[in-house]
């Protein structure tokens, strides 16, 4: 994961990224216990996010370095990496407010607790739901928090079923 | 404490114990279970697969 910390970092300042942040279940593991997952996710923001291939230059980038392709992924030590362009206003949100936290000496973005919970949300299948009450429980983020993200992003009604579903008596 | 609550009660503090290690560490023990992982989502994927020829070449 260091080795992703420091391909992202040398990412942004080559220009190839203008932004990124870790999300997803790795992004996770700073609150919560350790959750078995299969890759790591990045939101990216792209200088020309309208061309067909908007990961052309990530892609490029990493071969130079001697990081290939593997399905949909791209193997950076021992991860199989995602790139996500940030693509709606609560990604791109969510990538902007990103904390730096520090991995192994090397400093690494990574989404805060409320985002990566209304990222969830929005997602909405049983490991997103599991992921929010896991945030919930490390008490990284509150229910008035994850509310007030939600409603901003017309979540309101999404959040409301949560609640009913897992969270009211 | 019923013997259920004590395993309960364990089990509650071997997960608060694991919440409190450093982010690294967290990342470090998810890759060593990412090979276990893969290994039996490829195998459940393969045993699905061996259920539907089954059931094809039973119809």
């Amino acid at each position: 994961m260091k080795e992703l910390a420091q391909l992202l970092n040398e990412m942004q300042s080559a220009g190839v990224i203008q932004n990124y942040a870790l999300f997803g279940a790795t992004a996770q593991m700073r609150y919560t216990e350790p959750v078995a997952t299969l890759d790591a996710d990045v939101l990216v923001a792209v200088p020309s996010p309208d061309r067909l291939d908007a990961l052309g230059g990530i892609y490029e980038f990493c071969a130079a370095k001697g990081y290939h392709p593997e399905g949909e992924a791209i193997q950076v030590g021992a991860w199989p990496v995602q790139f996500v362009p940030a693509f709606s206003p609560l990604t791109r949100e969510a990538m902007e407010q990103a904390e730096t936290a520090d991995f192994e000496g090397v400093p690494f973005r990574v989404v805060r607790a409320d985002y990566l919970a209304v990222i969830a949300l929005s997602v909405g299948r049983a490991k997103d739901c599991a992921r929010i009450l896991a945030l919930l429980e490390s008490d990284s983020v509150s229910r008035e928090e994850i509310e007030r993200l939600a409603v901003r992003h017309g979540l309101a009604e999404a959040w409301r079923r949560f609640e009913r579903r897992f969270l009211n008596d | 404490m019923t013997e259920i609550e004590q395993l309960l009660a364990r089990q509650a503090r071997w997960q608060k114990s694991r919440k409190a290690l450093s982010w690294p560490e967290k990342i470090r023990m998810a890759e060593q279970i990412r090979a276990s992982v893969a290994q039996w989502r490829s195998l459940a994927g393969y045993n699905a697969a061996a259920v539907h020829k089954s059931k094809s070449v039973r119809a």
